[in-house]
């Protein structure tokens, strides 16, 4: 019996997340499965599944995520440019967010 | 069927037509109920987790649907304990094929069953739909919407079962043995020519009953199962050879019925209730 990751989306538009697996023999089945165990209680747009063989995997054992040297000058918010555009000062906040996140880990 | 002028609601019917509305909800409330409660048998007992999920998710949508049958009998002024918890046993009606216990790890006859059953069920549904009966015509929709993926489920299953060799010898098994107790489904009873007379429903239990026997027997004989049509009588009606001893639908059920029921009630009576407890609104106020 084959493994199929559940991926569920909750709303036109957003991400699917992966949120479990569910073991069926083929495609068909695995949906049947899939809408009933993961689609039933949280509200739901949409579920893929995939086989789980089918996905590729690299972890931080196989490498080493943004590099080992310092690369400061990778983010927009090293720089100190006066009224920004719009576009430029999300994805400053953005990438400021992010910096934040690696700095916790 | 001619059309019928819509019926009005449950404090105006004649006797005539309360009896009539009364017969066909009992059937269609008693069947979801029992075969929900048969298939809640199969829990932590399917062969998956994921099969166990599958089919008690469907046990629940049959109760559901039972729920919303009841409740328009309950417009006639009974109460669930009436209608379920201290209701005689012999004064249900519905059909046997809802009744019979699985052998134990059968996973066969419970998927031959759900789908002789869903495939009727979806036929009564569409008859129901332009019901004469505003009441049963609006709540119709709402379990349509369901059933779909019972069938689905059913036939699925049926496919996969019968690509091995085994599987293949218990789908048989289960068709043979089940075969006759699904044609009681469709077994009238004295209310049916005041049921279609009055359009509560669009198609008569005979028409309903050849277009099954069509679908099954053409889907089962295409995937390798042997099954044949009942012989008829010049009107059209099954010979009473083709049916098993107890048809259900006149209150005649097998022994296990009385069992099963005993079961159902179990709690409520050791519990000592006189009453059942509501965890939902009233379906009008959903």
């Amino acid at each position: 019996m084959m493994i199929w990751e559940v991926f569920r989306q909750e709303g036109a538009g957003k991400y699917h997340t992966h949120c479990g697996n569910v073991h069926a023999p083929d495609r068909e089945m695995a949906l049947m499965f899939a809408q009933i165990q993961h689609g039933r209680r949280k509200p739901t747009h949409s579920i893929w599944v995939t086989p789980q063989q089918e996905i590729g995997e690299i972890d931080e054992g196989d490498t080493t995520f943004g590099g080992t040297t310092d690369k400061g000058y990778r983010w927009a918010t090293q720089y100190n440019i006066t009224a920004a555009a719009e576009e430029v000062a999300d994805s400053e906040s953005e990438q400021a967010d992010a910096e934040k996140e690696r700095g916790r880990r | 069927m001619a059309a019928t002028e819509s019926l009005s609601g449950p404090n105006d019917l004649d006797e005539r037509e309360r009896a009539a509305v009364e017969s066909l909800l009992y059937r269609l409330a008693d069947d979801e109920f029992v075969i929900a409660d048969r298939y809640t048998d199969w829990q932590v007992r399917a062969p998956t987790v994921e099969s166990d999920i599958a089919i008690a998710n469907i046990a629940q949508d049959e109760l559901g649907h039972a729920r919303l049958w009841y409740d328009l009998l309950e417009d006639f002024g009974h109460s669930e304990p009436d209608l379920i918890w201290e209701r005689d046993p012999e004064t249900f009606r519905h059909s046997t094929l809802c009744e019979l216990p699985f052998a134990e790890g059968d996973w066969a006859d419970a998927i031959v069953r759900s789908y002789f059953y869903d495939e009727a069920e979806h036929l009564r549904l569409e008859a129901l739909e332009e019901s004469s009966y505003p009441r049963i015509r609006d709540r119709v929709g709402k379990i349509v919407g369901e059933e779909g993926y019972h069938r689905e489920h059913a036939e699925n299953w049926l496919r996969r079962l019968v690509s091995g060799e085994e599987g293949r010898e218990r789908v048989q098994e289960a068709v043979d043995e089940l075969f006759p107790y699904a044609l009681t489904l469709f077994e009238e009873t004295e209310d049916d020519e005041a049921i279609d007379d009055l359009g509560l429903r669009t198609r008569t239990l005979s028409a309903m009953r050849e277009e099954w026997i069509e679908t099954v027997t053409g889907t089962l004989t295409e995937i390798g199962i042997d099954a044949r049509a009942p012989e008829t009588d010049e009107d059209g009606q099954v010979l009473t050879g083709e049916l098993p001893d107890h048809v259900g639908r006149d209150g005649d059920h097998t022994d296990h019925w009385a069992t099963h029921y005993d079961e159902i009630t179990n709690t409520y009576r050791e519990l000592g209730r006189d009453h059942a407890a509501r965890l939902m609104e009233d379906p009008d106020d959903e």
